[in-house]
C-alpha cells in the first residue's frame, strides 16, 4: 500500500497516509496519491477491425521514470517540456507495453496523447485485426522505479469484460476466445 | 514464493442450443425469498439503538466516555536518535462498569524486530535491494524498534503486573476499578527512533545531508485504548494501517531537546520566555494580532544560523493541552516558523507552519494561508474550531494528522522551483491533514475499525476547502466521476466501504475517495446543499468530543432531513455495486379522440361498449398500427371532447393560461447497474433549447430493472441524455443517450486529432 521510491530522491509527493485517492486512472484526478497505478483500457471494435488502446499514467510517476532513464529533466506538461517529448513517450511505450494478437507480436500506431489534470493519456491503435482469437498484453511500465506499481488492464471484446491487475511479479495478461 | 508469470483466462461462449434446451424444460416451481428490495430499511444491518447511541443518531442520556489525563516528561536524544519518557496516567472510569484491567496501546511495537506486521505481509521478491535493506531483511540486523518498558508502577511505587500482546498491553489492576473511580499509575519507557525515510513510518526522523534531523514524533508513548459499550475494549492490534481509537483527556507535557531546537506540539507552550530568544518571544506574542498575513516567529536567517552547528546544551519545552485525544510534537534545528491569527467569532486561533529552508519558497507562500482557509471552511460545515492553534509541519513524504499538529510533504526542487503539481499536492495534503482536526480528532470516530469515518468524511469536506482556496487548481467538476474507474473495476478487488480497514482492497479508493464521492453526490444531487449541510452539521455537533459509530452518522443524516437514505447507505456503503442507468427506448405518442385497442379492451373488461366509455382522449404511439398520418399535426385542443370540457369549466382568462402539450413521449429507462440512483434526464428540443428533469431514486422501488415514464412536451425532442453532468458515478455512459451515441472516447480523440 505504501510506495517507496528507490531510485530518485527528487522532490516528490508521497503521502504516507494521505493515501489517496485513486485507483483506476481515467477519472481519478486527485492531486495527491499514494497508490501507484496505471490503467490501460483495450477494446476490440469489430466493425472497424481495430484494437483501440487508451493507457493512462500519473504524470508525476512517469516523469520520475523518464528522468531517471534519460538522466535529464523533461518538465512534463509544463511550458518547459522537452521538445522531443513525443518521441520519448513513443520509445518508452514501445519498450514497456507490448501486444501479442493471435499469437503474433502486434505493432500499434501512436495516435496521440492528452494531458488531463494529473494524468497523461496515450491513444494507441492496432488496425487490421480481422478476427480476435487471443490477446496478450505485457505491461512493464513504471515497475522499475515503483516497486508497488500496479498496472491495470481492462479488456473489452464485444460484451466481454476482463480486468487484469499486473504487478512486478506478474507482467502479462492473456485472454483467449474459443 | 509463488510467482505467476502468466494469467490465462478462457471465455467459453454459452452455446445457443443449451439455451434452447433450458427453455423447453418444464416450468420449475418458483421459490419464495426474503425481502431483497434495495429500499429495505437498514434495521438488520445497524446495531439496535440504546440509551447511549440512540435511534435518532444522537448520543443518549446514558452516554458515557472514559477520560484519560497524562503528565509526561520526555527527553529527545538527538545524538543517538532515542526518546525517553516517564508518564503518569490518570484513568477516569466514567462508565457504569467495574474494570479488572486496562488495555494500553504500544504502537511502536509495530517496528520491533519480532513485529507480526512483517509476517502477515505477502508478496514476491522486490525489484531491487539496497545494501541497507538487504542487511536489515536477510542478515539478522533488523532495526531495534519497539518500546522498552522500564517499569509500570502504581502511585505508591508498587509494580503492577502486565502482559504484552504485540501492540497491546494489559495492565492488571490491584482491585477492580469501580464506576466513577479513577486509577493513577506510572510508566517509564524508551525506544529507538526510526528513520522514516527508510522504513516509511508515520513518525520518526528525516535525516538531512547537513547532518541535522527533523523529528516528527507521534504514537510515542503508551496510550490507553478506548473502552465503551460498542466494542468493549477496542484492542484490535495496530498492524500499521488502520489507525487509532483514543480517549479525550488533558496533557501536561515537558520535552527536553537540544538548546538550539525549535519545537511545536499539541497544546500551548507554557514557558515561551524560556524556549524562545527575546526577539522570538516578542514575535510569538505579536503574531497573535496578525490577522491579514503570516509573520515570522523564527526567521529563515535564524534557522540557517541554528542548523550550522550543534549545541549540546538542552532546554525544556512545557506544553498543556486540554480535551485532546492524543499528543504529538515535531522538533528540529532547521525550523523556520511563521504564524497568522484567525478569528472565530471573537476567539483567536493561531495558524502555524514550521518548515526547513528546503520547503521554501513554497511553504512560506502557502502553508499558513492553507491552514487558515481549512479551519474556516471546516468550521462553517461543522462548528467553530475549538483548539488554540493548528500547525502544519513540513516533513517529506508525509501526510499524517494529530490534534492541532500534522506532518505534510511537498517541497520545491534544489533550485526552489516547483510546478503546479507540487503546489497542488502540498496544498491538498495540508488541507487534508489540518481538516483531520475535525474528523477524527474532535468528532472522534474509531479509526481502527472504520477508516472511512475519518478519511472518507474528511476527504469530502477537503473537496470544499480546496475549492475555496483555489477553484482553478481544485475544480469541483471531477467529483463524483473520479470514482467511476474504481467502482467499475473487477469485483474480486473491491470491498464494501463498511469493512474494517485492515481488510480493505484498494485502501485509498475504498476508504477515502468512494465515501467522499458518495457524500459529494448526496450533497449536490440527492439531498441538495441546504438539506445536506444542516444534517451534516447536526452530526458534527452531536458527536463533537464524543465517539460516533457509522449508525450514528447514517441515522443523524436522516433524522435531521426527513429523507429516507437507507437505500443510499445500503448500496454505496454496504455493497460493492455500481451505478449504470440507460435510456432503452423512446416512443412518441399523439393525441386522438378515437378509442384505441387498449381502450376497447378496457371497455370489454367492464362489460360495456366503447360508446359507453366516458368522453376521453387517447394516446397513440407512432409505431402502432392505429397511428395515422393525420394525427401528426393535431393539437389536443383540436378535439371537441377537450374543448367542450375547457369551455364548461374555465373562464376565458383561465383558459388563456392553459397550455396543452403537443407530443407525448414514453421513455423506458433500464438499469444494468446494481445501485438505485435518481435518474437525471436532459431533453434537447428541435429548437436547441434544453430542459432537465430529475426523477428520485424511489422510481426504482417496484422494478429494479426498468421503469417507464410518460413525458409531455410542446416541442419535438431531438436528443435525450441521462446524467449529462456525470453527477451519479454512472460507470457506463454508452447507454446514456438517445439517439444512441456509438462513438467511443477513442474515436472522439482520433477524430479531433485528425482535424488537428
Amino acid at each position: 500500500m505504501e510506495r517507496f521510491l528507490l531510485i530518485s530522491k527528487k522532490e516528490f509527493m508521497k503521502y504516507q497516509k494521505y493515501v489517496i485517492l485513486l485507483i483506476i486512472a481515467p477519472l481519478l484526478a486527485f492531486s495527491v496519491h499514494k497508490y501507484y497505478i496505471s490503467l490501460c483500457e483495450v477494446e476490440y471494435v469489430e466493425e472497424k477491425k481495430s484494437v483501440q488502446i487508451i493507457i493512462s499514467h500519473f504524470i508525476d510517476d512517469l516523469e520520475i521514470t523518464l528522468n531517471n532513464e534519460h538522466k535529464k529533466d523533461f518538465f512534463l506538461a509544463t511550458n518547459k517540456e522537452a521538445k522531443n517529448i513525443q518521441e520519448i513517450y513513443e520509445d518508452y511505450l514501445h519498450k514497456h507495453l507490448k501486444f501479442t494478437i493471435n499469437q503474433k507480436p502486434a505493432q500499434y500506431q501512436f495516435i496521440g496523447k492528452e494531458y488531463d489534470d494529473d494524468l497523461v493519456r496515450f491513444y494507441l491503435e492496432i488496425p487490421n485485426v480481422q478476427k480476435l482469437n487471443s490477446i496478450e498484453i505485457e505491461n512493464t511500465c513504471l515497475i522499475k522505479d515503483f516497486e508497488d506499481q500496479q498496472n491495470i488492464i481492462k479488456i473489452k471484446v464485444k460484451k466481454f469484460n476482463k480486468t487484469f491487475y499486473l504487478t512486478k511479479s506478474n507482467v502479462k495478461g492473456l485472454l483467449k476466445f474459443q | 514464493m509463488k510467482k505467476i508469470t502468466l494469467a490465462i483466462l478462457s471465455l467459453v461462449f454459452l452455446s445457443s442450443t443449451l439455451f434452447a434446451q433450458e427453455n423447453t424444460q418444464e416450468k420449475v416451481r418458483q421459490k419464495g425469498h426474503y425481502n431483497s428490495s434495495k429500499f429495505k430499511q437498514l434495521d438488520e444491518e445497524l446495531p439496535t439503538p440504546n440509551k447511549q447511541h440512540m435511534a435518532s443518531g444522537a448520543p443518549g442520556y446514558e452516554y458515557t466516555q472514559q477520560q484519560v489525563d497524562y503528565k509526561m516528561t520526555i527527553i529527545l536524544d538527538d545524538e543517538n536518535q532515542k526518546i525517553f519518557g516517564e508518564e503518569t496516567i490518570t484513568y477516569h472510569n466514567n462508565s457504569k462498569d467495574a474494570l479488572d484491567y486496562l488495555w494500553v496501546q504500544l504502537d511502536q511495537n509495530m517496528r520491533a524486530p519480532n513485529s507480526k506486521t512483517n509476517d502477515v505481509s505477502g508478496g514476491g521478491p522486490d525489484a531491487l535491494y539496497t545494501p541497507a535493506k538487504f542487511t536489515k531483511m536477510f542478515m539478522g540486523k533488523p532495526f531495534q524498534g519497539g518500546f522498552n518498558i522500564d517499569y509500570i508502577k502504581d502511585v505508591n511505587g508498587n509494580p503492577l503486573s502486565y502482559m504484552i500482546n504485540f501492540t497491546m498491553m494489559r495492565v492488571d489492576l490491584p482491585k477492580p476499578l469501580a464506576a466513577g473511580e479513577k486509577f493513577i499509575f506510572n510508566i517509564k519507557w524508551w525506544y529507538n527512533i526510526n528513520d522514516y525515510m527508510a522504513d516509511r513510518g508515520r513518525s520518526g526522523y528525516e535525516p538531512f545531508p547537513d547532518g541535522n534531523n527533523l523529528y516528527i514524533i507521534a504514537q510515542f508513548f503508551p496510550r490507553l485504548a478506548v473502552y465503551n459499550n460498542v466494542k468493549g475494549w477496542q484492542n484490535l492490534q495496530f498492524w500499521g494501517r488502520s489507525e487509532f481509537a483514543l480517549e479525550f483527556g488533558n496533557y501536561d507535557v515537558s520535552i527536553t531537546t537540544p538548546k538550539d531546537h525549535i519545537l511545536n506540539a499539541t497544546g500551548v507552550i507554557q514557558n515561551p520566555k524560556e524556549v524562545f530568544t527575546k526577539e522570538q518571544n516578542k514575535r510569538y506574542e505579536s503574531s497573535k494580532t496578525s490577522f491579514d498575513k503570516p509573520v515570522f516567529i523564527v526567521t529563515p536567517e535564524e534557522a540557517l544560523e541554528a542548523e550550522k552547528s550543534k549545541n549540546t546544551a538542552t532546554k525544556t519545552w512545557k506544553f498543556y493541552a486540554e480535551n485532546v485525544r492524543d499528543f504529538a510534537f515535531s522538533s528540529s534545528r532547521k525550523f523556520i516558523w511563521d504564524a497568522m491569527a484567525v478569528d472565530f467569532n471573537g476567539k483567536t486561533v493561531m495558524a502555524y507552519s514550521l518548515y526547513p529552508k528546503e520547503g521554501n519558497p513554497l511553504w512560506e507562500e502557502h502553508s499558513t494561508r492553507v491552514i487558515a482557509n481549512t479551519l474556516k471552511v471546516y468550521s462553517e460545515s461543522t462548528f467553530d474550531y475549538p483548539y488554540p492553534h493548528a500547525t502544519s509541519i513540513n516533513a517529506e513524504r508525509q501526510g499524517m494528522e494529530y490534534p492541532m499538529i500534522c506532518w505534510n510533504g511537498g517541497r520545491p526542487d534544489e533550485n526552489g522551483k516547483y510546478n503546479d503539481r507540487t503546489k497542488k499536492g502540498m496544498i491538498g495534503v495540508i488541507t487534508h491533514e489540518v481538516g483531520h482536526n475535525f474528523f477524527p480528532m474532535i468528532v472522534n470516530s474509531d479509526e481502527r475499525e472504520w477508516t472511512w469515518m475519518d478519511e472518507g468524511i474528511n476527504s469530502f469536506v477537503e473537496i470544499l476547502a480546496e475549492y475555496k482556496y483555489d477553484p482553478e487548481l481544485f475544480p469541483l467538476s471531477k467529483y463524483p466521476k473520479n470514482i467511476v474507474g474504481y467502482m467499475s473495476g473487477d469485483q474480486d478487488q473491491l470491498s464494501p466501504i463498511m469493512t474494517q480497514g485492515d481488510n480493505v482492497f484498494n485502501f485509498g479508493s475504498n476508504a477515502y475517495a468512494k465515501p467522499a464521492a458518495g457524500l459529494f453526490m448526496l450533497r449536490q444531487t440527492i439531498m441538495g446543499p441546504e438539506m445536506f449541510d444542516h444534517a451534516f452539521k447536526t452530526y458534527a455537533k452531536r458527536w463533537k468530543f464524543k465517539h460516533p459509530t457509522p449508525a450514528d452518522f447514517f441515522r443523524t443524516m436522516e433524522d435531521a432531513s426527513a429523507m429516507d437514505l437507507d437505500w443510499f447507505w445500503r448500496g454505496w456503503f454496504y455493497t460493492t455495486g455500481n451505478n449504470d442507468i440507460g435510456i432503452k427506448e423512446v416512443k412518441k405518442y399523439h393525441v386522438t379522440d378515437k378509442p384505441t385497442e387498449q381502450a376497447e379492451n378496457l371497455a370489454k373488461r367492464y362489460g360495456i361498449t366503447v360508446d359507453q366509455l366516458p368522453p376521453s382522449l387517447y394516446l397513440v404511439s407512432e409505431d402502432s398500427k392505429e397511428y395515422t398520418d393525420d394525427l401528426k399535426g393535431k393539437k389536443p385542443e383540436d378535439y371537441t371532447v377537450l374543448n367542450n370540457y375547457l369551455q364548461d369549466n374555465f373562464s376565458a382568462e383561465e383558459k388563456a393560461t392553459l397550455k396543452a402539450p403537443k407530443y407525448f413521449y414514453e421513455l423506458v429507462f433500464d438499469k444494468p447497474g446494481d445501485l438505485v440512483m435518481p435518474i437525471i434526464v436532459e431533453f434537447e428540443y428541435e429548437d436547441g433549447s434544453k430542459e432537465r428533469k430529475q426523477y428520485p431514486a424511489e422510481i426504482w422501488r417496484l422494478n429494479d430493472n426498468e421503469v417507464t415514464k410518460v413525458f409531455p412536451s410542446s416541442k419535438v425532442i431531438s436528443k435525450i441524455t441521462i446524467d449529462p453532468d456525470e453527477e451519479t458515478a454512472d460507470v457506463d455512459t454508452s447507454n446514456n443517450s438517445w439517439p444512441k451515441n456509438t462513438e467511443t472516447q477513442f474515436d472522439n480523440f482520433k477524430k479531433n486529432q485528425i482535424k488537428g
